[in-house]
């Protein structure tokens, strides 16, 4: 369990992020046509995980475009975004902002992934959707970088989690 | 468990919906602004309960804006669209679509009402979301109508929902 906060008050992670050095915990998610993608599926790459509560809210949104737009100049990063969102509701954001560069990934069947990589809220306004995170994998699935953002409402550090996956 | 088809195919619920004559389960789910809301929040109005599985699809937001038209001029009957839709992404829909006579609720933090409204699709591409429903509660959360829509990307009959509030 980690302590964080949202809008100031204090709220709490089921678990810890995975370890820099340890193996990414394989993971079930749904993509925009509802097929269900595992790490796996990107093996052989280095990949980027923004994790955030909700692409229909402020932060998330501009983290989502400025992913983007480093994914547009990159084409070879992989940079997923992965949320509690449906993938309807992924979509409808992707299309109305063109940001079309990075993955979207979403926890529509259940919320294994939120608590294998210990990022779902006990509690708060956001309980049963996730803190803010970002995990960066190399490309055997080795954990290299790790951000828990310690107040949800903040943007992550975008500099060292691009920093960490070239 | 009830047998539903998605575009054609067979799908599964978990259950069955509640039976005609019975007491509707309580339900905790939550509101636009986060907080939860149970059945008895409701209590002493006719409640028409419209589950889908996203607002962001066709056919859930016609229905949506169907309803909202019939509560407009109902102010014994309360509609409430029930789904697995983030509260951001319902209240978007809401405001772009200017629906303003039904509350939404979603399932953000848990799938207890889909299950224990036997609405939970087992298999599927939806797999996670709920099927299709309509059900009608009395003033004392008797349940007087209910409808499990055989082809979940069919809408629902309204006519005999609307028959059943009367």
């Amino acid at each position: 369990m980690t302590n964080i906060t949202h809008r100031g008050n204090p709220v709490h992670t089921i678990g810890e992020l995975p370890a820099v050095g340890s193996r990414a915990p394989d993971f079930r998610l749904t993509d925009a046509n509802l097929h269900d993608v595992s790490l796996a599926d990107f093996r052989g790459k280095k990949k980027l995980l923004n994790i955030f509560p909700s692409i229909d809210t402020p932060t998330c949104a501009l983290s989502t475009r400025k992913f983007n737009e480093y994914a547009a100049k990159h084409p070879n990063a992989v940079i997923i975004m992965v949320s509690a969102d449906l993938p309807f509701a992924q979509q409808h954001f992707c299309s109305v902002e063109n940001t079309h560069n990075v993955k979207t990934l979403s926890m529509m069947r259940d919320r294994n992934f939120a608590k294998d990589y210990g990022v779902l809220l006990l509690d708060g306004l956001y309980q049963g959707i996730t803190a803010r995170a970002i995990v960066v994998i190399d490309e055997n699935d080795k954990v290299v970088y790790t951000e828990l953002v310690p107040e949800i409402r903040q943007e992550p550090n975008y500099d060292k989690a691009l920093a960490a996956l070239k | 468990m009830a047998d539903v088809l998605f575009k054609g195919t067979p799908a599964h619920t978990s259950g069955e919906l509640p039976k005609v004559g019975s007491k509707a389960p309580d339900f905790k789910l939550t509101a636009g602004d986060l907080s939860e809301v149970s059945l008895a929040n409701f209590k002493g109005k006719k409640k028409l309960l419209s589950i889908v599985h996203s607002l962001d699809t066709g056919v859930c937001a016609a229905s949506t804006k169907r309803f909202n038209d019939i509560a407009k001029n109902r102010a014994d009957v309360v509609v409430l669209v029930v789904s697995c839709d983030l509260p951001f992404a319902q209240a978007r829909f809401c405001g772009a679509e200017g629906v303003k006579n039904v509350v939404t609720l979603s399932m953000m933090r848990d799938r207890h009402f889909a299950k224990d409204y036997g609405v939970l699709l087992t298999d599927s591409p939806l797999a996670g979301l709920t099927a299709r429903a309509t059900l009608v509660l009395d003033e004392n959360d008797k349940v007087l109508y209910m409808q499990l829509g055989p082809e979940i990307t069919v809408e629902p009959d309204y006519d005999r929902a609307l028959a059943a509030l009367k």
